[in-house]
């Protein structure tokens, strides 16, 4: 099964993604795709939280920062992967650490995130709404927004079960959650 | 007239397209420099409409046609902005769209380019 999380932030998209994981894995192998790569003492503290949240639950992390397909080869095949988020994923693959900005990595992250949902046995997706307020950004960051919602809109078209957090509740979509 | 709702690239167009059979020749994309073809069955971008009226200090009066289909982005979401006008067009935004969606036969929010019914 596939499942596909998205809504504002720290309103617990991940807590109900863990859970969702944990019961379609049902005692199976589980992995988490970590795909923050820490630039700064404020980043390296929201990763100790997840670390933090996640003990104890089952997890195998997988650090994955780029190229997400080849987490598919250090995972057992009938593996349930937690990937959290689509939005820094892109963000990895759009903003380069040399600089440049490849304006290319939305159609590019869309596709793989869709060969992945397909490919993979059982995985729950978490991104982030950034798409409710003014147009007020500048050239690049409206590309991000625009590329982030291609990776969005196509996950919520492949996925089994589309949902929107919201302060811990969620609204559903799409299919049903396995909870 | 039936309301689409939803925050930017959410495929509110494409879902109006399929849902109502609109070709190119029934869209008006609204920007803030041109009065909008009320003429036509649908307008886009609606609160490029606000921004104009905004602009003009004058009312957000829409002479819609019975069948229309009006498809905004949820602008007024997020932080309070700075500038004035950015601000003015914010409030405004949400009264005009709530006003509309008392008349509204329909209103949709679009997720992610999954339709979430609010009306109708």
């Amino acid at each position: 099964m596939t499942i596909f999380f998205s809504g504002g932030c720290k309103n617990g998209k991940s807590t109900l993604a863990e859970s969702c994981a944990c019961a379609l894995a049902a005692g199976g192998p589980l992995c988490y795709l970590a795909t923050m790569i820490p630039h700064d003492d404020e980043d390296r503290l929201r990763i100790r939280r997840h670390v933090a949240a996640r003990a104890g639950k089952g997890f195998t992390t997988i650090e994955c920062g780029r190229e997400i397909l080849t987490a598919l080869d250090h995972a057992p095949a009938d593996a349930t992967f937690l990937l959290d988020s689509v939005t820094a994923l892109l963000s990895n693959e759009m903003f380069r650490a040399d600089g440049t900005v490849d304006e290319d990595a939305g159609p590019r992250t869309a596709e793989a995130l869709r060969e992945l949902a397909e490919r993979a046995h059982n995985i729950v997706f978490v991104s982030d709404y950034i798409y409710g307020d003014g147009p007020l950004y500048d050239e690049y960051t409206e590309l991000y927004r625009r590329s982030l919602a291609l990776c969005d809109r196509t996950l919520a078209a492949a996925c089994d079960a589309v949902a929107e957090v919201c302060i811990g509740q969620h609204i559903l979509y799409k299919g049903a959650l396995p909870l | 007239m039936d309301l689409i709702i939803g925050g930017a690239y959410q495929g509110k167009l494409a879902y109006g397209k399929e849902v109502f059979s609109l070709s190119e020749d029934d869209i008006f994309i609204c920007t803030p420099d041109k009065e909008p073809d009320f003429t036509k069955r649908c307008l886009v971008h609606f609160e490029s409409y606000v921004l104009r009226c905004i602009r003009e200090d004058r009312p957000v009066e829409a002479p819609l046609r019975a069948d229309a289909v009006i498809i905004a982005d949820d602008i007024f979401c997020g932080v309070v902005p700075m500038d004035t006008e950015i601000r003015l067009w914010r409030e405004e935004c949400g009264r005009a769209l709530t006003a509309l969606s008392l008349r509204a036969d329909t209103v949709t929010r679009l997720f992610c380019g999954l339709p979430l019914r609010l009306k109708g």
